[in-house]
């Protein structure tokens, strides 16, 4: 009796797998139909390909890495049932201290005038551990005070922006060392970007750090019965989106060869919003980080569609939020048609 | 102009030489505490205030109009001595000066405020005329490419009254110029980054660009940074800014960035807390002090750095 079981578990199991697989294809097709939309349109107004210029496709990543690094974070702590708002701003310290850290040797208007011209990875690394420990911080609030995860980090996000307007006073920070802007230098951030990328969709899909973090998602309670630790694996979630904001803050700082405390604002709704059409579900316990790169690439491929094409600039915003809105309906209701059937 | 300006500077130094009784106490809303430009505003309405002996009391807006109004009747019932706003939105004035002229406290408004031609008694506005900086940007890039040749405009924010002012200013010189041509228009909204994304887009489309006249200085570094990661020749494009900032006029130092306009951030905020000032006392103050716009190119920069 027990071989038809497992018969029928791997039969379940294979009808998953061929089930998934389609969900992903949902959302590539809607970024080849808004590519596609765009190359025919480009062809009538500008008589060019849109697709066809390996500079442009460059472009289209490279403008998106940054955000694409904070969904991939951001994935993670929704797919646990969280939210994370405060990414933008943790970006801004994180680039702020990083650029502070990172000015030319002997600049003499430098913020620490003692400490220019040190080795990169110092920056590099303040950076990082900043970004981890508003995470840290993110985390705790969540797990130990049990306050929603859109308060928590809604504070962070107020807190963090003022906290990056105050390192300097408002002033931006200039005259950033060239080994410390090369990680911000040509396609660097979108390999940064797809590194990141890969190593958190194995880490969800293949290891014990993924099935803790769906389960949670899934059911709190029931991870909680089954021995998860909860608590300290939301805290880690925090703070790898933390440490991934300030990923993004190095990037950034890095690019603009400045600090500024205005940086990254807006970028979580960026962020949430690619992790939403890659069919992350805000309810918590689905979604995958390839899905979130895909959603990325489809804020990319809108933004140089839109100035490719000369959309009005007025008129932008409408169409985008259509958009987003529009791929996230047709996803559903073909997965919920797909269900049904 | 200027020496309007100087004129009131001086005779608010004098009136307070002769000692007030009591310290004055000025309310300032500003939208933003983090942008760069406001913040030269603000450091130059904090060192006019320590020279007189002025208390001001600053506020962020965070760039919502509601929230500077309220911050401005609580202002009023603080009963202040004068209040000082730079506008979040130049459209939503008028419940501010509504608000400060009833309970006959003096308001100023700084570097942005209403557009009214007139403005009602007790209510002052301390700018620049934005119709002129877009406008010696556009000449100087006529003048440069020898009137001719394809320009790119990179816009701040679009509910912004200067982005369309500067915008306009440019658009009106290239019109005047037959043989040149404005082939995109686009937000960066003020933003060095946004700005490498958009000049990024614009090079791949392949069009010949000639100048990019951005609608200030850190979207004109973002257009310089793009030309450098695409290893184009910085200096084979013209690229023009407004602010005339630090980070600005280092790039024309090194070559890179052609012209650019200089608002005096500092002039303003003095004379505003001046302005504020002299009203508080009953002085009759000009309804609109016009800071001058100045044209800054490398042979005179020099004059610019560190202003």
């Amino acid at each position: 009796m027990t071989e038809p079981l497992t018969n029928t578990i791997a039969m379940a199991e294979r009808k998953v797998g061929r089930r998934r697989l389609p969900n992903e294809l949902g959302i590539v097709l809607v970024l080849i139909g808004i590519a596609l939309f765009f190359e025919a349109v480009g062809w009538g107004v500008r008589g060019q390909s849109f697709l066809g210029n390996p500079q442009r496709l460059l472009v289209m990543i490279l403008q998106v890495s940054i955000v694409g690094l904070i969904a991939i974070g951001v994935t993670q702590v929704i797919i646990t049932g969280g939210i994370d708002l405060s990414s933008g701003s943790v970006l801004a310290v994180s680039a702020m201290v990083a650029a502070s850290l990172a000015q030319e040797p002997g600049y003499a208007r430098a913020v620490f005038p003692a400490l220019t011209g040190l080795p990169f990875v110092i920056p590099l690394l303040c950076g990082l551990v900043i970004g981890g420990i508003a995470g840290v911080i993110n985390g705790s609030l969540i797990a130990i005070t049990a306050i929603p995860p859109f308060i928590a980090t809604l504070g962070m996000m107020v807190t963090a922006r003022s906290v990056a307007q105050l390192y300097t006073r408002g002033q931006p920070i200039s005259m950033l060392a060239d080994n410390y802007t090369w990680i911000g230098s040509g396609a660097v951030p979108v390999f940064i970007f797809l590194a990141v990328a890969v190593i958190f969709h194995v880490a969800l899909r293949y290891t014990r750090y993924g099935k803790f973090t769906y389960a949670i998602g899934a059911n709190a309670q029931a991870a909680r019965v089954s021995g998860i630790n909860v608590r300290r694996h939301i805290m880690l979630v925090y703070t790898i989106a933390g440490t991934l904001s300030g990923l993004a803050g190095l990037v950034t700082s890095a690019r603009a060869a400045s600090g500024q405390a205005s940086m990254g604002t807006g970028y979580e709704l960026d962020a949430i919003a690619a992790a939403v059409i890659g069919g992350v579900s805000l309810a918590g316990g689905a979604g995958r980080i390839s899905g979130t790169v895909i959603g990325t690439l489809i804020l990319g491929v809108m933004t140089s569609g839109f100035t490719f094409v000369g959309i009005d600039a007025y008129v932008q915003g409408i169409v985008k939020g259509v958009i987003i809105v529009a791929a996230v309906v047709i996803d559903q209701y073909r997965q919920s048609r797909r269900r049904k059937a | 102009m200027r020496v309007k300006t100087r004129v009131i500077g001086m005779a608010c130094a004098a009136a307070l030489g002769c000692g007030s009784a009591h310290a004055t106490t000025i309310g300032a809303s500003i939208p933003h505490f983090d942008e760069n430009f406001l913040t030269l505003i603000v450091s130059a309405m904090k060192v006019e205030a320590q020279k007189t002996g002025t208390t001001v009391e600053f506020e962020d807006a965070a760039g919502d109009t509601d929230r500077q109004l309220s911050q401005v009747q609580n202002f009023v019932s603080q009963h202040v001595d004068a209040i000082v706003v730079n506008a979040v939105d130049s459209s939503a004035t008028g419940k501010m000066t509504e608000a400060a002229t009833a309970a006959h406290i003096p308001i100023v408004y700084v570097n942005r405020g209403p557009d009214a031609a007139t403005l009602p008694p007790g209510v002052s506005f301390v700018s620049s005329d934005e119709h002129v900086s877009g406008r010696l940007q556009g000449e100087a890039l006529a003048r440069l490419l020898g009137g001719k040749g394809n320009v790119v405009i990179m816009e701040g924010e679009l509910s912004d009254h200067a982005t369309r002012l500067r915008t306009e200013g440019v658009e009106k010189v290239v019109a005047a110029h037959p043989d040149m041509k404005v082939i995109a228009v686009q937000p960066a909204e003020y933003s060095r980054s946004k700005a490498i994304d958009l000049m990024n887009n614009w090079l791949s489309t392949g069009d010949h660009i000639d100048a990019v006249a951005a609608n200030n200085d850190e979207m004109a570094i973002g257009a310089i940074l793009a030309l450098q990661a695409a290893h184009l020749d910085p200096k084979s494009v013209v690229v023009a800014g407004v602010d005339a900032t630090p980070d600005g006029l280092a790039e024309m130092a090194k070559g890179r960035l052609a012209v650019t306009v200089f608002q005096d951030a500092k002039s303003q905020g003095r004379v505003a807390v001046d302005t504020a000032l002299g009203m508080a006392r009953g002085e009759a103050v000009p309804s609109h002090v016009d800071v001058p716009f100045e044209l800054v190119k490398p042979d005179n920069m020099k004059d610019y750095v560190g202003r």
